[in-house]
């Protein structure tokens, strides 16, 4: 799979020279921690081989949005072009507290908390510019959450298509079923963004649905 | 809060009458400003997805760190059955929503939720 991709990688590279592009923007939302720049990283990897951002296990990792152009993949001899806009996670509370248990001084914790809820606010901004979103949604975790809820509601709204993500697959109490019996209307794509594991199926998912 | 004791929760709860003719930045407002006076809300019926966004949106915007953190907000929903009976479709029931440092345990199926309150060192239940 991998070879495969740096194969296209070069051809990627040809087809963005003779201007071959479609404007279609896939916003990553989701909780934090659900994993978005993991796989944001894992997609800019496969795909450009260079990872869009950082991550960490403190939860209000990213803090602002990162936006990686031009990204195109290729399933099936049909092609995506993309830019990818990994986004802050969307939560309604944010307490430093829960920071101090990662290590982080008083002062810091408070900082990032200020942080996060700046993030928050772009992330929702982002919601009227995307064209696609991949919702990332921790397996391990209950996907039923007002956040999730309420960005699938806006979507819908919208009209803005979308997948959901069941991320950390690799993780033993993951279950993608439970996402799947709560959201039985859309499509449900198990990864683990962190070891590539199901990535294939997913750029199969987002070509049939973005393309 | 706006109990004379530090340790007492106050409950509001709205009929959709009283919010059926609030533009959504009125019932947006209401919402946070009994909640970061410490208030629980409970809502017949629910806020439409852009409203929830921009709750959470405003609710950002109000967070001061040391006393405001958040909100916590869930529902209860009931099936909406079509004129002829053809499709079934989910609509809220009922929205609670509370401060986020109050609301500490909740457990939720369908049709029944289940709350514990935390107010300072005392704690209220609420089932």
């Amino acid at each position: 799979m991998r070879k495969f991709f740096k194969r296209s990688f070069f051809r990627n590279i040809f087809n963005k020279l003779i201007g071959k592009d479609k404007k279609l923007k896939i916003g990553l939302y989701g909780h934090p921690n659900s994993g978005k720049t993991t796989l944001a990283n894992t997609m800019t990897s496969d795909w450009l081989g260079k990872p869009i951002g950082l991550i960490s296990e403190i939860p209000h990792e990213t803090r602002r949005v990162y936006r990686q152009e031009r990204v195109k993949i290729e399933y099936d001899g049909v092609e995506l072009d993309f830019d990818i806009v990994d986004t802050p996670g969307i939560a309604t509370k944010i307490d430093y507290k829960n920071f101090l248990e990662f290590g982080l001084s008083e002062e810091e914790a408070k900082e990032r908390a200020k942080e996060a809820t700046k993030g928050i606010i772009e992330a929702i901004k982002w919601l009227d510019d995307v064209t696609g979103v991949l919702l990332v949604v921790d397996a391990t975790q209950d996907p039923l959450t007002q956040a999730n809820i309420t960005i699938m509601g806006n979507l819908e709204a919208r009209k803005i298509p979308f997948l959901i993500v069941a991320n950390k697959i690799d993780l033993p109490e993951a279950s993608a079923d439970r996402i799947t019996s709560v959201f039985p209307q859309h499509t449900v794509v198990p990864v683990s963004a962190l070891h590539g594991e199901n990535t294939g199926d997913l750029y199969q998912a987002m070509v049939d649905k973005f393309n | 809060m706006d109990s004379t004791e530090s340790n007492a929760l106050k409950m509001d709860f709205l009929s959709s009458d009283a919010l059926k003719n609030r533009t959504s930045m009125e019932k947006i407002s209401l919402i946070v400003e009994k909640v970061k006076a410490g208030d629980l809300l409970v809502m017949e019926g629910g806020l439409t997805p852009s409203e929830e966004a921009e709750l959470i949106e405003t609710t950002m915007r109000e967070i001061d760190i040391e006393n405001f953190v958040g909100i916590d907000i869930y529902t209860l929903e009931k099936d909406k059955i079509s004129f002829f009976g053809l499709s079934k479709k989910k609509t809220i029931g009922i929205t609670i929503i509370g401060p986020a440092n109050v609301m500490k345990s909740v457990k939720k199926k369908s049709n029944f939720l289940s709350m514990i309150a935390n107010l300072g060192d005392s704690g209220a239940s609420l089932h």
